[in-house]
């Protein structure tokens, strides 16, 4: 059956730390930014700004900072966001599930034409889904 | 200076919450890992990829992304393509389904910490990844050549 050893734990063991450390390096600047953009006003401009074009998917102005930092950082960006900002349990769920189908643009799509999709086309399939998801949800949700 | 410390904190609370599940989960993915275990159950894995008509050997790559990332997906499709094992066509359905549901676990682990449901994370990305993967199955021919 499965041969478990000492070497397989110390090295997923390796590979999690990695990622807590991939993830700490976004994560806590994205918070502390996302605390001066609160602090200084400017997440208020930002939030009056998008508040009409987030209200299609039932979310608030400020979730647009968390859906920016998700399709053009990555999702732990996007949860750091999350982390700073206060947003309603529903909100976050909107967030998550249209981030779910479209992160990481600048990293992933070029992965994606590497490995033989032309990243126009798999860029207008992600944003796709993405939208119609977060209407759907937007619509649906309390 | 106390605005960059909340932030700080908060920050480092959330990666904290996160990394007590991440850090054993990637012990358990890494026994799977070496113990093969994607390639011993494979034939029962890539099952429900015939649908959009992939072999087994085409589906290989698309179940090692939605376990593992759209990264080692992409390696593994990379050298099935040089060694013949995946024609054009099954590149582009798995590229496409890879794309939208990929990392299943850690993209999913994620968002779960913060509070949302399993389900509404994991559902819409499969179902739509189908949807999408189908309709690029119906509509590309069989003789796509590489680079199209």
């Amino acid at each position: 059956m499965l041969e478990v050893n000492r070497k397989m734990i110390w090295q997923g063991a390796r590979t999690g730390l990695q990622t807590t450390w991939e993830l700490a390096k976004v994560v806590v600047p994205t918070a502390m930014v996302v605390a001066v953009f609160r602090a200084s006003g400017l997440l208020d401009i930002i939030t009056a700004f998008f508040a009409p074009y987030m209200g299609f998917f039932g979310l608030s102005g400020e979730a647009a900072v968390v859906l920016f930092s998700g399709y053009f950082i990555n999702l732990y960006a996007a949860a750091g966001s999350i982390i700073a900002l206060n947003l309603s349990l529903s909100e976050i769920t909107i967030c998550a599930v249209m981030l779910g189908f479209c992160h990481s643009l600048l990293v992933e799509l070029p992965i994606s034409q590497k490995a033989g999709s032309p990243m126009g086309y798999i860029f207008l399939i992600r944003l796709a889904c993405s939208l119609a998801a977060g209407w759907l949800l937007g619509v649906v949700l309390p | 200076m106390s605005v960059l410390w909340d932030g700080f904190l908060q920050g480092a609370k959330g990666v904290w919450t996160i990394a007590i599940i991440v850090i054993p989960l990637m012990i358990v993915l890494e026994i799977a890992q070496s113990n093969g275990l994607l390639h011993r159950l494979n034939r029962f894995m890539t099952k429900p990829f015939k649908i959009l008509g992939l072999s087994e050997e085409g589906a290989f790559p698309l179940v090692v992304a939605i376990v593992f990332g759209i990264t080692y997906g992409s390696g593994v499709i990379l050298n099935h393509a040089r060694t013949g094992k995946v024609t054009p066509k099954e590149a582009r359905v798995v590229g496409t389904f890879m794309a939208v549901a990929h990392a299943l676990i850690e993209d999913t682990i994620i968002f779960w910490v913060l509070g949302v449901p399993l389900l509404l994370l994991l559902v819409p990305r499969i179902v739509l990844a189908y949807v999408m993967a189908y309709i690029v199955h119906r509509a590309t021919p069989e003789e796509l050549t590489a680079g199209e």
